[in-house]
């Protein structure tokens, strides 16, 4: 049974699924390289429960004992004492393997190590690593104090035996898990391309325009956001480096091809509300 | 006095597959509108069910002369639809609109099926996308004012706005969707994850209305494939080959809901 959860990276990532554990009961061991970082992690997880114990959703008593559950990591190897380890570092393959090494050497060989990546290959994570078996992929939406889903991907050595201790944890944090194979993109973020990729070509052949295509799908498709709006809200240069990602991890399959209108949006600066500017104008 | 009792209800004649006459023309009576629906054009006296048609909605052999407009909502049998235009051309008087699904052929394809390809303007019929705000319209460079002002009038009296966009296979709304169910066939096939965890997923991690399988059911496996068919066949990019799973579940569907009438 999991008790304690080491967390790795302390950004919006890592601190939500450390206050998600935190609250679900769970001991957890926040780490980053940056020790500043995990102080202002653990300043944001106070704010938050403070408006939720300000709102209702959670009561004074539980939102102390949520913050007092995390516990900062004075050193990496303090991680070796958890019972499964979760990354949620930077989005690269050369840095989560760096990672996976060091905990390999530290944590007892039947602790779970997870990646929290969103589109990188857990196979290609786990084959440095002793007891590949024991890694996967948990693959927590953003933000994860408020988003329901976790892919549970297995790699190509995953065991039954991690898979179902990994969904099981996500279903104690209250979360709703699909298991899938170790695939570019996995479930959501390969099944979506078509949504950003049909609107950029419908946009590309002149058939209808950024606002108008936003209306009908939202206002007639029943989606929450338009293509654009939304690309415009996940960053134009992130949405560009998953389709790129997903395109070459399938070997230049078709289907997934980047439109070169994204491309040229990242070449001028034009990155969505970060920048002020993307498909449409903020303020 | 007596004599003949005259109505002053628009009639609005339809033809095509057997799920989108039921769905339009419940609609189309809702506002008001006389509904007419021909039988299969060329066809011998059978007269397909047509299962959810409300009651009051008329079964004729040839559409009425005093019609004020007629829809055309075949997508799935493209010899089927020709006939049917055809037949509704010859027949309506020459200013009388005509609408037709655009989602499967081009409105400029269809306008050089039929004499007077002024009167057409497209539309972007799947089932169930009568539900939302819009109307997506198409025009063929043939087609004249009155089509475009009849169309837009059509949405309207449905409480809808016409959304105007290119002449192209799929149009918008249909052509987005049918991909994304496309893509999670293709997902299937490769066994990633079972058909009810990718609707999970699809809905919980990106918010969709509906998960893509859940929503290729709504709208039919034979519709959603024949876009994508269309789509491959329009523009000959691979990216729009449809999943060899798609097929198959279009294949499987049963007959009721897809038959053209």
């Amino acid at each position: 049974m999991i008790a304690t959860v080491g967390v790795i990276g302390s950004g919006t990532m890592g601190g939500g699924i450390a206050q998600v554990a935190a609250r679900a009961g769970l001991d957890v061991l926040l780490h980053d390289n940056v020790p500043a970082a995990v102080s202002a992690a653990v300043e944001r997880m106070r704010a938050d429960l403070r408006a939720g114990a300000g709102k209702g959703t959670i009561s004074a008593t539980e939102a102390t004992q949520a913050l007092a559950r995390i516990h900062p990591c004075k050193s990496f190897k303090d991680l070796g004492a958890a019972d499964i380890v979760i990354e949620a570092a930077l989005e690269d393959l050369a840095v989560k393997r760096d990672i996976f090494q060091a905990l390999d050497a530290i944590v007892a060989p039947s602790a779970i190590l997870a990646t929290n990546t969103s589109s990188l290959s857990i196979t290609a994570i786990a084959s440095l690593t002793k007891t590949p078996e024991t890694v996967v992929g948990m693959h927590f939406f953003n933000p994860p104090t408020l988003m329901p889903l976790v892919e549970i991907v297995r790699g190509s050595r995953t065991s039954d035996a991690t898979t179902l201790a990994v969904r099981d944890l996500a279903l104690r944090l209250n979360k709703t898990p699909v298991v899938c194979k170790d695939t570019p993109g996995f479930i959501v973020n390969r099944v979506a391309r078509p949504f950003y990729g049909e609107a950029l070509r419908l946009l590309g052949e002149g058939v209808s325009t950024v606002e108008q295509i936003d209306a009908i799908l939202t206002r007639t498709g029943g989606f929450r956001m338009g293509p654009f709006a939304l690309m415009d809200l996940i960053g134009i240069d992130v949405n560009y480096a998953v389709s790129q990602s997903v395109y070459e991890q399938f070997f230049q399959e078709p289907r997934f091809r980047p439109h070169p209108i994204q491309r040229r949006m990242v070449e001028a600066g034009l990155l969505g509300r970060k920048t002020g500017k993307g498909f449409y104008t903020y303020k | 006095m007596t004599g003949r009792a005259t109505s002053t209800r628009r009639i609005v004649t339809l033809a095509g597959d057997a799920i989108l006459v039921a769905e339009f023309a419940a609609a189309c009576q809702e506002r008001g509108y006389t509904v007419e629906c021909i039988a299969a054009a060329g066809g011998r006296g059978s007269r397909p069910r047509i299962p959810g048609l409300p009651k009051g909605a008329r079964r004729v052999s040839r559409p009425s002369v005093r019609s004020s407009l007629a829809i055309e909502l075949t997508n799935i049998d493209k010899d089927a639809k020709r006939r049917n235009l055809v037949l509704l051309d010859r027949t309506l008087r020459p200013g009388t609109l005509l609408l037709s699904s655009s989602v499967t052929v081009t409105v400029s394809e269809q306008s050089s099926w039929i004499k007077h390809p002024g009167r057409l303007a497209g539309i972007a019929a799947l089932p169930g996308f009568l539900g939302g705000s819009f109307i997506e319209c198409a025009l063929s460079g043939l087609s004249g004012e009155g089509a475009r002002q009849g169309a837009a009038a059509f949405a309207q009296s449905l409480g809808k706005e016409a959304a105007f966009v290119g002449d192209s296979v799929g149009m918008v709304l249909p052509r987005v969707v049918c991909c994304l169910a496309n893509e999670a066939h293709f997902a299937l096939m490769e066994r990633i994850a079972a058909p009810e965890e990718i609707d999970t997923a699809m809905k919980l991690g990106t918010k969709y209305p509906f998960g893509p399988f859940e929503w290729a059911r709504k709208i039919g496996y034979g519709q959603v494939y024949a876009v994508m068919h269309a789509l491959h066949h329009s523009f000959g990019e691979d990216r729009y080959r449809p999943a060899p799973a798609l097929r198959r579940a279009a294949e499987m569907e049963p007959l009721g809901d897809a038959k053209s009438v």
